[in-house]
């Protein structure tokens, strides 16, 4: 068994994917959520140019973006990026768009008559959206939600291409070296936990905010 | 009206920056040796799987006789020497955005890399050969018509095959993967029928594998290796083509050589 002498290693590759996941949550849902709302603007002059937004990085490769963003801006602009900078700007810009439609079909999805009848019960347009909107849009958005994050965490793997080295390559390296393809199956096995992981904690939380259903 | 103007004026100066900026750069020369020698560190861009020229030993650590020899010439220019793995396929990308400032990894001169960079002399030969498991009928390069045949993506493997189209055409097909490993994996799954290969790098393998593979008598491609530098670079690539060289006269390449491959096989100042 040659998984327990280049475990560490892997680990130190798991270590990187998940500070690719963690900090691509941190800023793609805050930004996600933004971008939800001003797509849903009527005012064209915002509405075209977030579509745009939406169309080129739903349109395009990921691993395109991510080789895009590490080279284009030092060749062109002569500003050096840092790898790891380049890495979580791509996965970020990338995560947002997904999670933005995501957000938006939750908030579209509730009837306008309910904002009309927070109105009516004397909420302020803020206490209605916080109060009555949000709660039902994040129980409505949550599976979806699992599944990107699921998706986020095997997609790290990409990040190799401009020279991160997270866990795929870590297990590649190994690969390279012994010849075997055990590092990659070690690697699947560490993928499969962490997936586990992110899909336990969103069925936790779906199953708290299930408050309604007995 | 008043924004119009306030437009045109703010593009302008944004024109204008850019363009001396273009010509403050153009105009200082070859900097590429002082910026090394300034920042202490020579920043090596390195495919991190590629043994014995570079990869990861067991404790992690990038070793290999490239990394050995480009240690010993950083330390004779008194800077420190920095391994960046990169992927492979990105290595021009990588030396043009300056986040590398040389290419040092069993880098064959060919070329289209000629013109694409700047390359010291060659320090090693190498030929790129033909891998088949040792119970193939294939004994020639003929033999291999309607096969097919396995090489690393962007590898000079994929050069040399592209050097002689007559051959190329007689293969069934050309499968193109991401490193070598994956390529002899591959074979050894029977997906391809044969691998082509920088011997050097087919060497490591047959070391450890033993008896399962044969390699065909007859090349493909004889080739060199040398050091890849971004074109305008003069200054950095001659300060190292010189290290090399006085390397060369004192023994210190044979050495490192021998320690790899257990005969000096070097041909720099031969």
């Amino acid at each position: 068994m040659v998984t327990f002498q280049i475990l560490p290693y892997l680990l130190e590759g798991t270590w990187r994917a998940l500070q690719i996941f963690i900090l691509t949550l941190v800023f793609s849902i805050p930004l996600g959520i933004v971008i939800a709302r001003l797509r849903q603007s009527t005012v064209r002059i915002i509405q075209l140019p977030v579509r745009f937004y939406l169309l080129i990085m739903r349109g395009t490769p990921l691993i395109l973006q991510l080789i895009f963003f590490m080279y284009f801006p030092p060749f062109v602009l002569g500003i050096p990026i840092g790898r790891f900078t380049a890495v979580i700007l791509a996965f970020s810009l990338n995560y947002a768009a997904y999670f933005a439609e995501i957000f938006r079909g939750g908030l579209e999805s509730i009837p306008r008559g309910q904002f009309e009848a927070g109105h009516v019960l004397g909420f302020s347009s803020g206490q209605t959206f916080t109060r009555i909107i949000l709660p039902q849009v994040i129980k409505r958005i949550l599976p979806p939600s699992a599944s990107e994050a699921m998706t986020l965490i095997k997609d790290t793997a990409l990040a190799q291409i401009i020279g991160v080295a997270e866990l795929f390559r870590a297990a590649q390296n190994s690969t390279s070296r012994l010849v075997s393809i055990e590092p990659i199956i070690a690697a699947g096995v560490i993928y499969l936990i962490l997936n586990s992981l992110v899909a336990l904690v969103f069925s936790r939380f779906e199953k708290k905010l299930s408050y309604y259903r007995h | 009206m008043n924004k119009r103007i306030f437009l045109t004026l703010i593009s302008l100066i944004l024109v204008l920056a850019v363009l001396t900026t273009g010509c403050a750069k153009a105009a200082s020369g070859d900097q590429s040796l002082k910026k090394v020698q300034d920042a202490k560190t020579l920043v090596l861009g390195l495919d991190d799987a590629f043994p014995p020229m570079g990869y990861r030993n067991e404790s992690n650590d990038i070793v290999g006789f490239d990394v050995d020899v480009a240690k010993e010439v950083a330390k004779r220019m008194g800077v420190e020497l920095k391994l960046q793995p990169i992927d492979w396929s990105q290595k021009f990308n990588e030396l043009n955005a300056g986040t590398i400032d040389c290419i040092w990894n069993g880098y064959t001169i060919t070329e289209e890399r000629l013109q694409e960079t700047n390359v010291t002399s060659a320090y090693m030969k190498n030929r790129q050969i033909v891998i088949v498991l040792a119970d193939s009928p294939v004994q020639s390069l003929a033999d291999l018509a309607g096969k097919k045949l396995a090489l690393q993506a962007e590898s000079s493997a994929a050069e040399a095959l592209e050097s002689k189209p007559d051959f190329k055409a007689s293969l069934g097909e050309v499968i193109e993967l991401k490193d070598n490993v994956t390529a002899l994996l591959d074979l050894k799954a029977s997906g391809s029928d044969a691998l082509l290969v920088d011997e050097i790098v087919a060497g490591y393998y047959i070391a450890r594998e033993g008896k399962q593979y044969r390699i065909l008598d007859e090349a493909l491609a004889e080739e060199e290796y040398g050091v890849g530098f971004r074109k305008a670079d003069q200054a950095l690539r001659d300060e190292v083509q010189k290290q090399l060289e006085a390397m060369a006269k004192d023994g210190t390449l044979a050495k490192i050589s021998t320690e790899w491959f257990s005969k000096d096989i070097t041909t720099i100042g031969k």
